[in-house]
């Protein structure tokens, strides 16, 4: 027997009629306190129980749009106890209701981030990146290099021969290394960017006359093109525009609809979990550079010679912390000697696993 | 139940949480026990919002939690709890409102808003030129939308069992947030302030508790004279920035260079600016919040029901630079108490004025129900500032 007393809406007016209800195990009796009305028996089936939340007032919705309202949350949960209504939402009012369940999901909110922002992510976007047609990587290349040539790249300066010698050599590697992309290497000018080299997700390559000019040699340019076209053959352009976007999602789940100020503020955890994606694809390539150029039998050496050489040059640069999207270019140098040291130097043909 | 108000529920009473009568004799603050209520003439009100901090942390961190575990499935569950958490704390008259969606219909809305999204990327990666059709697709989809949305946040807010309604047009609804944004720069921006307007006359003049709609009564004329005073403020404070920075300036880059740290000064410089512009941009949109919070509760009326709001934009300001601050330096952790730190410093400021109290309210049940009550309708559920 449960009863408890509260007030009904009859869904007509706004009047509340005060009640009392028992429910003798089969039916629940509604009677008026001040008189005839309203004098109800239903069957618990045809009723619906609003969800328990915080310690706000109880609904029973009864069949015709009229409601029993009540503040009495201890008989509520009872009748949905023995009634089984609302199993899942009262579960989820167990763990609101208490600070020691509220404290694990907080727990088990950061873990959850966590696993997103290390497997979570990177995981699908490798998927998604793989089954991206490949006329659309194509367009989304040519629109980003028309934007950088509007805007920071000038046409190469390199002199013909110079320029047929890299392409000749930039065909060798990588038939050698991967036939499945349509690679192309171009050349520009650009005083801007500085000696550096990128790869589009299309299998654009673009190396600027800077660097050409700073190599010592066509063999340190070789490892760069290696470097580029794993960063291709991996698909990292792709991978890191997506993740980025996983990234973005899930901050902004998180935040909800806060103000622009704090989503400001929102967009440094953002900044850095982006960054450390980069990063991680930097070492990527580094390793699958190295590893071909070991078992190639040039070793590392022309590898951490130009990156060293493009650190020196560039003028006031930045020291490079947290946020940069390459690893130090010391940690780098490094880590390509371990890799030396831990790969004997056999001979044959390199790739890239 | 909320604190110290007893448990008036139970009794089917009427608490008023009175801030001053305007015709004390006997009836004065009063709670009945009988169903049926004493009229005083005129009686203040204030709705209460009886929710606390530490209660939304819990509610808010585990449905988050949720959310984030089902990958997003989870987020109407969650929206709808944290709805409901608001509502039902905000208690008028010893009678919390309720809200009732289901989460079903606004899980389809998020499903067809994402789809949206990210057909407006894969449409951007192929040409931007294409994602412009698709913007301009939503343009045109949008009136529509938010219609919806209003129509459907209407009938899903619930106060003694009685639903409100949306009576607005889709025709109203295309002229408000098509045709006037597309007059903007036809007209200089002179109609930016008719605009607002036209917006709240959208909400105010259509929204309908059961059979009783809302009259509003408001005009153009005091929105011009509210985004008027905005623009000369706007105006002043640029160009007494602009005089302070051009001053100062060459005194901090001339510094900064001799010392080595053009970057820092640079940085510093940049900071400042972009700081000043936020509290200043802060300050005008909670100006213009409480403003126009007022003059339409100001200037509405609801059957025999008035209302009168006493926002005040400084204080607003004031909550807003606290939470913002609050939240940075709890890592998100203080976002639910923000949140209820100013909605109940909101409904907190809102007087109900009734003649008759709030007991006669019918709900809407004439034959055209069924166009306004269409279930397969629940689609959209996008949130538009009220």
């Amino acid at each position: 027997m449960i009863e408890f007393k509260g007030a009904y809406f009859d869904g007509k007016i706004s009047r509340a009629y005060p009640v009392s209800v028992v429910f003798d195990g089969r039916r629940l009796h509604i009677r008026g306190v001040d008189g005839d009305y309203p004098a109800l028996d239903i069957a618990p089936e045809d009723c619906a129980i609003t969800p328990p939340l915080g310690n706000t007032m109880r609904y029973i919705k009864l069949p015709g749009g009229a409601q029993c309202e009540t503040a009495d949350t201890e008989a509520v949960s009872a009748l949905e106890h023995l009634t089984g209504r609302n199993a899942g939402m009262r579960l989820v009012h167990f763990m609101e209701k208490r600070w020691k369940t509220a404290a694990a999901a907080l727990a088990g909110l950061v873990l959850c981030v966590w696993v997103f922002v290390t497997y979570g992510i990177p995981f699908v976007a490798q998927k998604i990146a793989y089954s991206v047609p490949p006329e659309l990587t194509e367009q989304m290349s040519r629109q980003a290099i028309k934007m950088l040539d509007r805007r920071f790249l000038k046409p190469s300066e390199l002199d013909r021969e110079k320029s047929r010698e890299l392409q000749g050599e930039f065909r060798r590697l990588y038939r050698e290394i991967d036939g499945d992309f349509d690679y192309r290497l171009e050349f520009r000018k650009s005083p801007y960017i500085g000696p550096n080299a990128f790869a589009l997700p299309s299998g654009l390559i673009i190396m600027t006359d800077e660097l050409v000019k700073l190599a010592a040699d066509n063999r340190e340019l070789q490892a760069i093109l290696v470097h580029e076209i794993a960063h291709v053959k991996k698909r990292h352009a792709l991978r890191s525009i997506i993740q980025n976007s996983g990234v973005f999602l899930l901050v902004s789940a998180l935040a909800g609809d806060v103000t622009s100020i704090t989503s400001t503020a929102a967009s440094l955890p953002t900044l850095l979990a982006q960054s450390g994606y980069s990063r991680k694809f930097e070492t990527e390539a580094d390793r699958a550079a190295a590893v071909y150029m070991i078992r190639k039998g040039w070793g590392t050496r022309p590898l951490q010679a130009i990156l060293l050489r493009i650190t020196r040059n560039m003028a006031g640069y930045p020291g490079e912390s947290l946020l940069s999207s390459h690893p130090l270019t010391d940690q780098r140098v490094r880590y390509l000697r371990d890799i030396e040291a831990s790969m004997p130097a056999p001979q044959g043909s390199g790739g890239i696993k | 139940m909320h604190k110290g108000a007893g448990k008036p529920a139970e009794k089917g009473g009427v608490v008023f949480t009175v801030q001053d009568s305007r015709d004390g004799a006997g009836t004065g603050p009063t709670s009945c026990s009988k169903d049926i209520p004493v009229h005083p003439v005129s009686r203040r009100s204030k709705p209460i919002f009886t929710g606390s901090a530490g209660e939304y942390f819990r509610i808010w961190i585990v449905n988050t939690f949720l959310t984030i575990l089902t990958a997003g499935l989870y987020a109407p569950w969650a929206k709808v709890r944290e709805r409901r958490f608001f509502y039902q704390h905000t208690v008028m008259d010893g009678r919390p409102f309720d809200y009732t969606a289901p989460p079903v219909a606004i899980l389809k809305g998020y499903l067809i808003v994402a789809g949206g999204i990210i057909l407006y990327y894969i449409a951007k990666a192929y040409n931007p030129l294409y994602s412009l059709l698709v913007f301009g697709i939503f343009s045109l989809v949008l009136p529509f939308l938010i219609y919806k949305s209003l129509r459907f946040f209407a009938r899903h807010s619930v106060y003694r069992n009685i639903p409100f309604h949306f009576r607005g047009t889709v025709r109203e609804s295309y002229k408000t947030y098509l045709l006037y944004p597309l007059l903007i720069p036809l007209t200089f921006g002179l109609i930016i302030p008719y605009w607002a307007f036209q917006r709240k006359k959208y909400f105010f003049g259509n929204i309908a508790f059961g059979t009783t709609a809302n009259i509003f009564e408001g005009s153009a004329r005091p929105f011009y004279k509210l985004y008027g005073m905005v623009a000369v403020a706007v105006i002043v404070i640029t160009i007494f920035v602009t005089i302070i920075f051009t001053l100062s300036a060459p005194l901090i880059v001339g510094t900064g260079m001799k010392a080595g740290t053009f970057n820092t000064a640079m940085i510093f410089f940049i900071f400042t600016v972009y700081f000043i512009m936020l509290v200043v941009s802060a300050f005008i949109q909670q100006y213009i919040y409480a403003w126009t919070t007022n003059y339409c509760w100001g200037h509405s009326a609801l059957g025999t029901i008035r209302f009168h709001g006493t926002l005040r934009g400084g204080h607003l300001f004031w909550i807003r630079i606290t939470n913002i601050f609050a939240i940075i330096f709890s890592i998100g952790l203080l976002i639910p108490w923000a949140k209820v730190r100013r909605i109940r410093y909101i409904i907190g400021n809102l007087t109900v004025i009734s003649d008759e109290g709030l007991d006669n309210f019918t709900a809407d049940v004439s034959p055209d129900e069924s166009a306004y009550g269409d279930a397969a309708t629940d689609f959209f559920d996008i949130d538009i500032g009220l």
